[in-house]
């Protein structure tokens, strides 16, 4: 859907040699294919709102859907390329490990490969196209933040560890999609035509910080209209949601977006309660992100301080909190430490 | 609002919710007083109490769901971790093994998982206990299915 708006759109680009119409078309197309983001994801968006009204399962659909959007593009590139099982691979070591490694790994890795190749690589159209993408994730996951203020921590470092996996696809393959093909083919011509590449750099870092603009612009837009979109208060919004984006504990699967992120809202609609299960009180963020028992056990800090007072077993495998605690304590922190690391790791693949 | 007390709502109304789900198990709470419930549960099949249907108290702390609820047998019986007189239960998650994580429901269903396995090692009633404790299954059995005809069966005519 998104792969066909992006390469129709920059084709009647490449043709064009000279420097000023050049720069412009590099303007109109990204601002085309901006216009064409927004406008899917408004639809998605709307679709969900529909949906919403149903129940939980699905507002986990929308999810899945939104998933799916975050990873189009990527799986385009694996589409393309021809040694797909080497990434697969990848894919799959990499949530293998604890999601603190992965989120950082995957963030810094691909942070420091992406700049390597900008630079290196010497030809800014592919720095202009991780910067755009990225920057199109990054408009994503403001308009999300927006909307769901609860948990717009977690909604963006799900989209920083997509579009860490988008960049780490990205230097490998040589990017095939025509929208990277104009600026070489241009290129090409520029170089018949005796002019420095600095131009043609300068051109599409203008368009580049045009489309930044231009999304920093929509994004409000976006947001005004969406009104049905689901808000913290709104009763439709799925329960399960905040817990959905806060679980640390990314099984491995849910890493594997190949099978469309399925299996990632099933599974953690299973792994965390979305309620209390000594009060049946509903657990916030704090209380769904907290994990005092190495059995898995959830609940809240108010039974859980509770229970410390009393005889300090955990209600589910009945052995002695103690030491747990802290240990609990220091997961949670480093949780945070891991999304926090994880937000400045993006920011350095997007610079 | 107590903890307790909203706890025990929140069972109520999950009790309301799933009536049928569990057939053999019918928890009513008082009506004046939701510490105070009673329970209805059915003999479990292949067991001598097969067919008598036996009434339980429950007395619920201040405490719960950290304190385990009190429970007694209102209906006579003949079971070894069972008080004939009294109709106290000697089961280990109604002491030391409680967990906040049970509810009412489930301290009902391992009352029915008890009956169906008794612990004669444990026993609160030594006649019954000594019973099977010197293999006299059948001796028991007998005396057990007596008592749920005399005590748990609705009398006929």
């Amino acid at each position: 859907m998104v792969s066909d708006s992006i390469t129709n759109a920059p084709i009647p680009s490449a043709p064009n040699s000279r420097d000023f119409s050049k720069k412009k078309r590099a303007n109109r197309s990204a601002k085309l294919k901006q216009c064409k983001l927004d406008a899917r994801r408004e639809q998605w968006l709307s679709q969900v709102a529909v949906k919403s009204k149903g129940c939980k399962e699905e507002g986990n659909c929308a999810k899945k859907e939104r998933d799916r959007s975050l990873e189009n593009p990527r799986r385009r590139d694996q589409d393309n390329n021809d040694d797909g099982s080497i990434h697969h691979e990848s894919d799959s070591e990499s949530p293998s490990n604890s999601p603190t490694n992965s989120l950082l790994g995957g963030g810094g890795g691909s942070g420091g490969s992406d700049s390597g190749t900008n630079f290196v690589g010497s030809s800014s159209s592919r720095s202009s196209i991780s910067g755009s993408s990225s920057g199109g994730c990054c408009s994503g996951s403001i308009t999300e933040e927006e909307e769901e203020d609860g948990c717009l921590d977690d909604w963006e470092a799900v989209a920083d560890a997509l579009a860490a996996d988008d960049d780490n696809n990205k230097p490998e393959p040589e990017p095939e999609n025509s929208y990277s093909q104009s600026p070489s083919e241009s290129q090409l011509s520029m170089q018949s035509d005796s002019t420095p590449e600095l131009t043609n750099g300068l051109g599409l870092d203008s368009a580049n910080s045009m489309t930044e603009t231009e999304s920093a612009r929509m994004v409000p837009r976006i947001s005004g209209n969406n009104t049905q979109a689901w808000r913290p208060d709104d009763a439709y919004r799925p329960q399960s949601l905040p817990n959905l984006a806060k679980q640390r504990s990314f099984p491995a699967t849910n890493r594997h977006f190949g099978h469309g992120g399925v299996p990632w809202s099933r599974n953690s609609v299973l792994g965390a309660p979305s309620s209390c299960p000594i009060c049946y009180e509903d657990l916030d963020l704090t209380d769904s992100s907290f994990l005092p028992c190495l059995c898995g056990f959830r609940l809240c800090l108010f039974c859980h301080k509770r229970i410390l007072e009393e005889d300090g077993r955990c209600p589910g495998c009945r052995k002695p909190y103690e030491h747990d605690q802290v240990e609990s304590e220091a997961s949670v922190q480093g949780g945070s430490l891991t999304f926090r690391l994880a937000r400045s790791c993006s920011m350095i693949a997007r610079s | 609002m107590q903890a307790s007390r909203a706890r025990l709502f929140k069972e109520y109304k999950e009790v309301q919710r799933e009536k049928t789900a569990d057939p053999d198990i019918q928890l009513v709470c008082d009506d004046s007083n939701i510490f105070k419930w009673t329970a209805l549960i059915k003999g479990p099949s292949e067991t001598p109490f097969e067919g008598g249907v036996f009434q339980l108290a429950f007395a619920v702390p201040e405490q719960y769901p950290l304190q385990p609820p009190q429970v007694r047998f209102l209906t006579k019986i003949f079971h070894p971790n069972v008080h004939f007189k009294t109709g106290e239960i000697c089961l280990d998650i109604l002491k030391n093994a409680w967990s906040p994580a049970w509810t009412l429901q489930s301290v009902c269903r391992a009352i029915i998982a008890l009956m169906a396995h008794p612990e004669p090692d444990s026993p609160l009633n030594c006649d019954s206990g000594n019973l099977l404790r010197s293999g006299d299954t059948r001796g028991y059995q007998s005396m057990a299915r007596m008592y749920t005809r005399l005590a748990a069966m609705p009398k006929k005519g």
